[in-house]
């Protein structure tokens, strides 16, 4: 279970405080569900899965997570370009306490990524289609209760797009979800509930249909 | 359903996993990357001695000139590595914070201790190297040279959690301590002892406890050499002690800022 308390978030800029990104922003996700977060670009989307992912910190209000919430995947970071994939994934196996079946995970990394010998090569030497096949399969290598993804899905070539999906179908049973996604399809696939972000602040909905049409309704407006 | 671990399990787990990651990246970063390592001394040595041998012909009383410069030089630049290496720890795994059990302080603890085991390293090939070309480099006092080099690199830590809060908050602190460190490299007195100074520079200069370490040093190496009055292990021991506690109270205070984008 996740739970959100009035959190208010805004960045710090060059010339002060920038303007307040999110404000007031409350809701409870409960154990496997899947959520889908939707509005428009720049409304906190971003920012709210780096929030619940406990990447940055709320400048007001709080963020409870009474369970193992994953980092926020494919968000291009956590990888070191001058280590090989095998060594980052190592690193994050060992982050995750992982470290007495390390090599269990790492075989299941190398071969959902399907790098080949790409996986012993420095990462800075990967196409971006093949560092976000690396991120998506770190991710799944790892038991969470609560998965986050920032439009992981929409990575690598369409082969593997099938791939991640049918994982992610399969994590539905026993994980939760949160996911950005700007493609519905992608959405109506995965997420049952949804929030509708809008000027800061955070609206449920129980079924992903009725967040999208509310935020179809804001930009016809 | 509550199946976390323990603040002290991840904690120490992250500290494995990025001091493993930060000693592939240091020792197998770049083309023989170790090697550039040991040299970096030696060839500090050899420049010096070459220049100090033909400028100044002038003989450390009771001390061999070799050995004097090496101690100087090993003992500064362990301070030195550990606190300007750990000042970048922060910018330079800005990546890993998407890791939330990655925590700005970690990253800072951990390259200070690489940092201390490679200097070290270092400090043992370059005895070993001194002792087989022929210099008497066994310490009648080795008890104090090992405090003294922990002190060192405990002083080093202590500064670079201070500075790496600095930096982050305010870029411009990272870059007055890069300016500040020169002059500080000849005020600590890696190339001259205290001894040879004029009465009323010797008492301001001994202000510096780096300077008041490495004496101690020296003393602690050579039993004839002669230590100036006022040089005491408590206050570098002080300042040390000071210095960690401050880092680690700002990097407390501070915390969430430091990852903060």
């Amino acid at each position: 279970m996740i739970v959100v308390e009035d959190v208010h978030k805004r960045y710090q800029t060059e010339h002060g405080a920038g303007k307040w990104v999110l404000q007031g922003v409350s809701f409870t996700i409960q154990p496997r569900v899947s959520v889908g977060l939707v509005g428009r670009n720049g409304a906190g989307k971003s920012t709210l899965l780096r929030l619940i992912g406990g990447v940055d910190v709320p400048n007001r209000g709080r963020i409870e997570r009474r369970c193992r919430v994953s980092w926020p995947m494919g968000f291009g970071g956590g990888l070191q370009g001058s280590l090989s994939g095998r060594q980052n994934a190592k690193f994050v196996a060992r982050v995750h306490g992982h470290e007495s079946d390390i090599g269990d995970r790492l075989v299941y990394v190398a071969d959902f990524a399907e790098l080949g010998e790409a996986f012993d090569e420095p990462v800075k030497t990967y196409s971006s289609g093949m560092k976000s096949r690396l991120q998506f399969a770190l991710s799944l290598a790892f038991d969470f209760d609560v998965y986050i993804s920032d439009e992981v899905t929409s990575a690598g070539d369409a082969s593997f797009r099938a791939k991640a999906a049918a994982a992610f179908k399969n994590l539905a049973g026993r994980a939760g979800l949160i996911m950005v996604s700007h493609d519905e399809n992608t959405l109506h696939q995965f997420c049952s509930a949804g929030i509708w972000l809008n000027d800061g602040r955070a609206h449920w909905f129980d079924d992903i249909d009725d967040a999208l049409k509310a935020y179809k309704e804001s930009i016809a407006a | 359903m509550d199946n976390t671990r323990s603040s002290v399990a991840i904690t120490l787990s992250v500290w494995k996993a990025l001091f493993l990651r930060e000693a592939i990246s240091r020792v197998s970063g770049a083309r023989a990357a170790w090697l550039w390592l040991l040299l970096e001394p030696v060839a500090h040595l050899t420049i010096l001695m070459v220049i100090f041998s033909t400028i100044r012909r002038r003989i450390m009383p009771g001390f061999d000139f070799v050995l004097f410069l090496a101690i100087g030089i090993l003992g500064f630049n362990l301070f030195r590595y550990s606190a300007m290496r750990s000042m970048a720890a922060i910018s330079a795994n800005r990546a890993l914070f998407a890791y939330r059990q990655v925590k700005a302080v970690d990253v800072v603890v951990v390259r200070a201790f690489l940092e201390g085991v490679i200097q070290l390293f270092v400090g043992l090939v370059t005895f070993a190297g001194l002792s087989l070309a022929g210099f008497d480099v066994v310490p009648h006092d080795p008890l104090t040279v090992i405090t003294v080099f922990a002190l060192f690199w405990l002083f080093g830590t202590g500064i670079g959690l201070m500075l790496s809060v600095g930096d982050t908050l305010v870029p411009e602190i990272g870059k007055v301590a890069h300016l500040v460190f020169m002059p500080l490299y000849f005020l600590s007195g890696v190339l001259f002892s205290p001894a040879m100074l004029a009465p009323g520079l010797r008492e301001l200069l001994l202000l510096n406890p780096l300077m008041q370490g490495l004496e101690l040093l020296r003393a602690a190496f050579a039993s004839g050499y002669h230590v100036v009055a006022g040089i005491d292990i408590y206050y570098l021991t002080a300042f040390t002690f000071a210095s960690l506690f401050f880092g680690l109270a700002l990097h407390v205070r501070f915390a969430p800022r430091l990852v903060m984008q």
